[in-house]
Formats: structure tokens, C-alpha cells, sequence
């Protein structure tokens, strides 16, 4: 194993080279072809983030002639319940369009119509946004190929475990070598956090650790690593929560399947939602489905023509999660003669989907000076992957202004030793606690106590027992590189649970549908609620929640189209209880 | 509980708090199956492809093979084999 330690300078150091690492370190080596941009990945970056092995389509394109930003940001307020930073959603919006005409110069491919028009489709409540990409496995591969002609400096396989912090900004990041065990100290003048969702966190109903819906890479380490350098988090309450394939945890895939007549049915064959659009709403008449009488909840593909289904096929078999198609063959299953059984996902923390992430503003800043982040794990809700690629753009835009105007950041020498031995402690118990026993009983314990819908009783139990894994963390070991990785990550996953539970017993309501469903407190309740619940730790070291209010919108909504989300369900047919197929 | 055992248990009940550890190894069946008549010796295109980095040198064959069963079924390593050396298959707790 390696002693040394890797010392490097930069301008901008992006950490994470997903969707949103990857842009922002295009954009931030494009505006700075003589200064030093690093990218630190802690997988490869030709396989790496939630997008690994491509992606069917964007979810939230805003093309003219199809949709406004404006149009958006009201779709976006409206299915989030109001809890926005509107300027937030608005910049993404306003260069949405840009940012696709750049993917498409770059050669993505993206469904088109016989006039060489985007070929958009309506998934959302209201209105068009989703813009089919069926031969989306190529993206990662553009965006490597791009990264490479553009000379940008990638360390692979070297992931970030804290910050660097100088009198109160941000000075650069402290990564371990995931293969050799080298201690990495990257100096930067700003940061740019990407590392993704905490995907990881609830335990998958087959018992798989690794059976997540986001790439279990994603372990929430940008979460931790923002709140233990003293920047805010948001939306933490408001999980993410996904209809998935049952076992195999992957998107049913009502976006691709939607717009071709597949449609969300309950045993009885019977439709219960208008929109299959992910909102915390359609989560909870899922929920409520899934455990009434008329459970299990199933997507219907059954009625298709046999060459739509055959295109349904290509698509979900070839991008995003392609061993889909392996799966249903695995059981002898087919969408022409069986539904496909859906389920509720364990939670996470995600705001590519929901809410929940590192406080960002328009600008992609955090609360902490120059430190930015973008993507899943930036709260910039229902951001998805334009939305990472859009504020992978925007982070570097202003991360490399803001690194410009300020001197060389100090590295605080005790600050990296004191990182080095929590970072090497398990190996001086190589037969302490298997990190797989420790992972297995948070995650389980997140799923006792943290999953919807909620209650304070719970929520206090799980609680305590996360701050009890903080002191069995003491015990775990570790007798390589690879299970240093494992344990660092497992204290990434323990931090994101006692987020989860601080955050949502903080707010003493309920919101967003499923995702924050609290059994004591049923009612949403705007008068007292119509804030943002914070996380940061305060001058203890502890974690505590506190609220910002919401800033004044920039798009208005009309009271008419608050409650949009809120009428979601379709009435059960009046007739009698039928015969089950 | 007998007396004697009644007198035993807050020492050995301290005794589990403090002790050291015992260890066993468990046999796991892992997706990513490896066909080491086609796997080139000393080829490092899976390993580098798995996002979760669970594919290492068998140091036994020279060859790639599931070493942590820790895999996502995502296919990289599959797709990306330049000898069509790799089956991933649904882990058997999903399957």
C-alpha cells in the first residue's frame, strides 16, 4: 500500500465525474485553457455516476415551442408543494435548451421528428418536457471522449473524503486512492461537489446491498462532505422515493413507456393515477394502492402492438439499467403476456429526483465561499440529468470567476493529519467489524425507522441508534484500499441517516406526498411551514436545523394551479368489487 | 435460570462488551462470471470499466474476476469486454 502523499494545486478541483463533474470540468477547462482544472473520479470516468451506462431520455427539457422556463418553473413549484428557490430552477430553465443544441453539436442523439424537430413528449401533469433519447448509450462515452480532447487532468479511482476549509472558504479536498491506499491533498481555490445522490441509504426490499435504484457509488459522499466543511443542506426531509421494478429496483420506466400507451395499473387492471410524472403525490396514491386490497400495482404494457412493443424494448434493454431485459427473461416474463410488477423504493437523498441536496443558489454557490455543487446532490429539485449537466455549467462558470479573484488558500497541516488517521483507522483493526455487518444494520435501521410515512416516536429511535453507529464506527475494519473505500462510505451513508431523521422531525407537518408523509402531523400547513428546513453543524460539532424562508417567487402562480398535484387520482369505477385477472 | 448461571450473567454479559472478535468466511455466489478461456492475461478493461470497482486480477490465473459481491448489474464490464469474455447475471437475491 502507498505512504505517499499525492500533492496537487488548482485552480478548480471538481470532484465526481458523473454527469455533472463532467461538464463542469469541460467548462471550466474551456474558460481556463492555461490555468489547472483537476477532475478526481472515484470510479473511471468512462464508467462512472448515476449515469454509467447511458440514459433513455431527458425528463425535463424545455425546448420552444414546446414549453416556457416560466411554464417550467411553475410545473416545478407546483410539484414540489412551493418549497423553491425559483431563481434557482429559473437558471437552469433559461439554459436548458442551450445546453441540449450543445449535447446535440456534440453528436448525443436525440429523437427527432421528420423535420428535424425534437420529437417532445408529455409525461408531466401539465406540461411537455420529456425529450426521448433512444440511443442514449453513448452519452458517457461523448463525454469521456470529450474530456480526453480536451486535456483536462482526471485522477481516477481516487475518491474525496473531506474538504479543506481556510478561514472560512474553501481550500481544496482530501481523497484516498481506492486501489493503492494513497492519501491525496488537492489545494484549490474552489470546489465543485458532484458526487451524486445518496443513493444508498434505505435497504433494498431484496436485501441486496448493492440492488439500488442509483448507482450504489453514490453513497451520499458529497453530502457528507459539505456538511462536515460547514455548508447548508435543504430539503433533506423531502426523500427520495422511486416506483421501481420490483426485485430488480430499476425504473419501471413510465417515461419511455408512457408516451407509447403504457400506463400504471392496480391488480384489478384498473388505472389509479392520471400522471406517472415522479412526484411526491403520485408516490403517495401509489403507496396507497400498493397496500390496499387492489395491491400489487403493475405497468401494463400487455395491450401494445407487438412493434411497439419491440421499440419499448430496444430502448429499456439498451440504455440506463440494460440488464432489464434479463431480469423479466430470468423469470420467463414478457411485456406482451405479463405486467410488470412495480414496487416503493427504500429512500434516498436525491434532488435529480426531489429536494433533497446541498443548499445551492443560481449561481451553483453554496453557503460556504467558493465551494459550489451541481447535480443530484445540489438542491435544485426535480433536476434530473439536464439539470446536472445545466449546473455542472453554471458551477463552473462561477467557480472559475469567483477562484480569480482570490489568493492561494492555506492548507492547515493538522487539519490532513488528523484526516489521515480517521481515514486509516480500520486498517489497525484488521479484524474489526465487516464494513458489509455495519452498512447492512444503518441501512436496515433507516428503513425501520426512517421510511414513510413518518413519526416522531420512530424517528427518535432510528435517531438514537445512527448516533449509536457514529461510536460503532470505532470497531469497523478494514485490511485494503478497497475496504477503506467501503468504510469510508459507510460513515458517508451513517451522516446522510441522522440528516434524514434531524431533518425530518424538524419539520412538524406533512409535505411533498410520500416523501414526507408524517403520520402525527397529516396536514400540510402553510401558515407555520412555508420554509426551507436547513441542516449544518453548528460551533459543537452537532448537527441542527434551522429554517430560511422561501424568497419571493419570480413566476406567480395562479391559486387555481397550486393544488394541480394535489388531483392526481382517478376515482375507482363505482361498480363492484371485480374479479381479479 | 440456576443459580450459579444467575451469578455468571452480569460477568459475561460485561465479558461480550469487551471481548475481541471471532471471524468466519461466508461463500458467496456472485453475478459477473468470467470465461477464462477468453479473458486476456493481464487485460485491465473490465476493472477499469466497474463503477463500483469490484472486478480485480485473480492474482491466481492473471485473469479478471468478481472479487467483491458488490455489483449493480449495470453490464459495463459485459459491454465493454473486448473478448466477450464476461455474463453478468441478476445477483440471486433479485433474481
Amino acid at each position: 500500500m502507498s505512504t505517499d502523499i499525492l500533492e496537487l494545486e488548482a485552480d478548480v478541483v471538481v470532484v465526481g465525474g458523473g454527469s455533472a463533474g463532467s461538464t463542469a470540468a469541460l467548462e471550466a477547462q474551456r474558460r481556463l485553457p492555461e490555468g489547472r482544472v483537476i477532475l478526481l473520479e472515484k470510479a473511471h470516468v468512462k464508467r462512472s455516476g448515476a449515469i454509467a451506462i447511458g440514459m433513455d431520455g431527458l425528463n425535463n427539457a424545455i425546448i420552444p415551442g414546446h414549453a416556457t422556463p416560466e411554464q417550467y418553473v411553475k410545473e416545478i413549484t407546483i410539484a414540489n408543494d412551493g418549497i423553491v428557490n425559483q431563481k434557482a430552477v429559473l437558471a437552469y430553465a433559461n439554459r436548458s435548451f442551450a445546453m441540449i443544441e450543445e449535447l446535440d453539436r456534440w453528436g448525443v442523439k436525440f429523437q427527432k421528428r421528420e423535420n428535424g424537430d425534437f420529437d417532445v413528449k408529455k409525461v408531466h401533469h401539465q406540461g411537455s418536457y420529456v425529450l426521448p433519447m433512444p440511443e442514449g448509450y453513448d452519452l458517457k462515452k461523448i463525454l469521456t471522449r470529450r474530456i480526453r480532447r480536451a486535456g483536462i487532468r482526471v485522477e481516477n479511482r481516487v475518491m474525496g473524503t473531506r474538504l479543506l476549509v481556510d478561514r472560512g472558504r474553501v481550500a481544496g479536498v482530501i481523497g484516498l486512492d481506492v486501489r493503492d491506499g494513497g492519501f491525496a491533498v488537492v489545494r484549490a481555490r474552489a470546489v465543485i461537489l458532484c458526487c451524486g445522490a445518496s443513493g444508498r441509504l434505505g435497504l433494498p426490499a431484496s436485501g441486496y446491498l448493492y440492488g439500488t435504484y442509483e448507482n450504489p457509488a453514490n453513497a451520499g459522499d458529497g453530502y457528507a462532505m459539505a456538511y462536515h466543511a460547514g455548508a447548508e443542506l435543504t430539503g433533506i426531509e423531502c426523500f427520495q422515493i422511486n416506483p421501481l421494478i420490483k426485485d430488480y429496483n430499476g425504473p419501471a420506466c413510465a417515461y419511455v413507456t408512457g408516451p407509447l400507451g403504457g400506463h400504471t395499473v392496480n391488480a384489478r387492471g384498473h388505472r389509479f393515477i392520471e400522471s406517472d410524472y415522479w412526484s411526491g403525490q403520485m408516490m403517495l396514491e401509489l403507496y396507497r394502492e400498493l397496500t390496499s386490497a387492489s395491491g400489487p400495482v403493475y405497468l401494463k404494457l400487455d395491450h401494445l402492438a407487438p412493434e411497439t412493443i419491440s421499440e419499448i424494448e430496444r430502448v429499456l434493454h439498451r440504455t440506463e439499467r440494460p440488464s432489464r431485459g434479463r431480469f423479466h427473461a430470468g423469470r420467463d416474463h414478457g411485456y406482451a403476456t405479463d405486467r410488470v410488477e412495480m414496487h416503493i423504493s427504500e429512500i434516498g437523498l436525491c434532488s435529480g429526483h426531489s429536494a433533497s441536496g446541498v443548499w445551492v443558489n443560481e449561481r451553483g454557490e453554496t453557503t460556504l465561499p467558493g465551494l459550489y455543487a451541481a447535480g443530484d446532490m445540489a438542491c435544485v429539485p426535480h433536476n434530473y440529468l439536464l439539470g446536472a449537466m445545466t449546473y455542472g455549467t453554471i458551477c463552473a462558470e462561477n467557480a472559475v470567476a469567483y477562484a480569480a479573484g482570490v489568493d492561494e488558500p492555506r492548507v492547515d497541516r493538522d487539519a490532513v493529519e488528523v484526516e489521515r488517521e480517521r481515514v486509516f483507522a480500520p486498517l489497525a483493526r484488521p479484524r474489526g467489524i465487516p464494513h458489509q455487518q455495519f452498512e447492512y444494520k444503518v441501512r436496515r435501521l433507516v428503513n425501520d425507522y426512517l421510511q414513510p410515512p413518518k413519526s416522531a416516536h420512530r424517528m427518535e429511535v432510528g435517531l438514537a441508534a445512527f448516533l449509536r453507529a457514529r461510536e460503532e464506527l470505532a470497531e469497523v475494519g478494514a485490511a485494503s484500499p478497497h475496504e477503506l473505500m467501503r468504510v469510508q462510505e459507510a460513515s458517508f451513508i451513517r451522516d446522510c441517516a441522522e440528516m434524514a431523521a434531524r431533518a425530518s422531525l424538524h419539520r412538524t407537518e406533512s409535505r411533498w406526498g410520500l416523501y414526507h408523509h408524517r403520520l402525527d402531523y397529516p396536514e400540510m400547513d402553510d401558515e407555520r411551514w412555508f420554509v426551507h428546513v436547513n441542516l449544518r453543524k453548528n460551533a459543537d460539532g452537532e448537527m441542527e436545523a434551522i429554517e430560511r424562508p422561501v424568497e419571493p417567487y419570480v413566476v406567480r402562480l395562479d391559486d387555481d394551479e397550486r393544488g394541480a398535484y394535489g388531483r392526481l387520482r382517478i376515482p375507482a369505477p363505482a361498480s363492484a368489487p371485480q374479479e381479479l385477472p | 435460570m440456576k443459580k450459579d448461571d444467575a451469578e455468571r450473567e452480569p460477568i459475561k454479559a460485561a465479558q461480550a462488551r469487551l471481548v475481541g472478535n471471532a471471524q468466519t468466511v461466508l461463500r458467496v455466489d456472485v453475478p459477473v462470471v468470467v470465461d477464462l478461456d477468453r479473458c486476456i492475461q493481464g487485460c485491465r478493461v473490465c476493472i477499469d470499466s466497474c463503477p463500483v470497482d469490484c472486478l480485480a486480477h485473480d492474482p491466481a490465473t492473471g485473469k479478471a474476476h468478481m472479487r467483491f459481491d458488490e455489483c449493480w448489474y449495470c453490464l459495463a464490464c459485459e459491454l465493454d469486454c473486448p473478448k466477450d469474455a464476461i455474463t453478468v447475471k441478476i445477483p440471486f437475491l433479485l433474481r
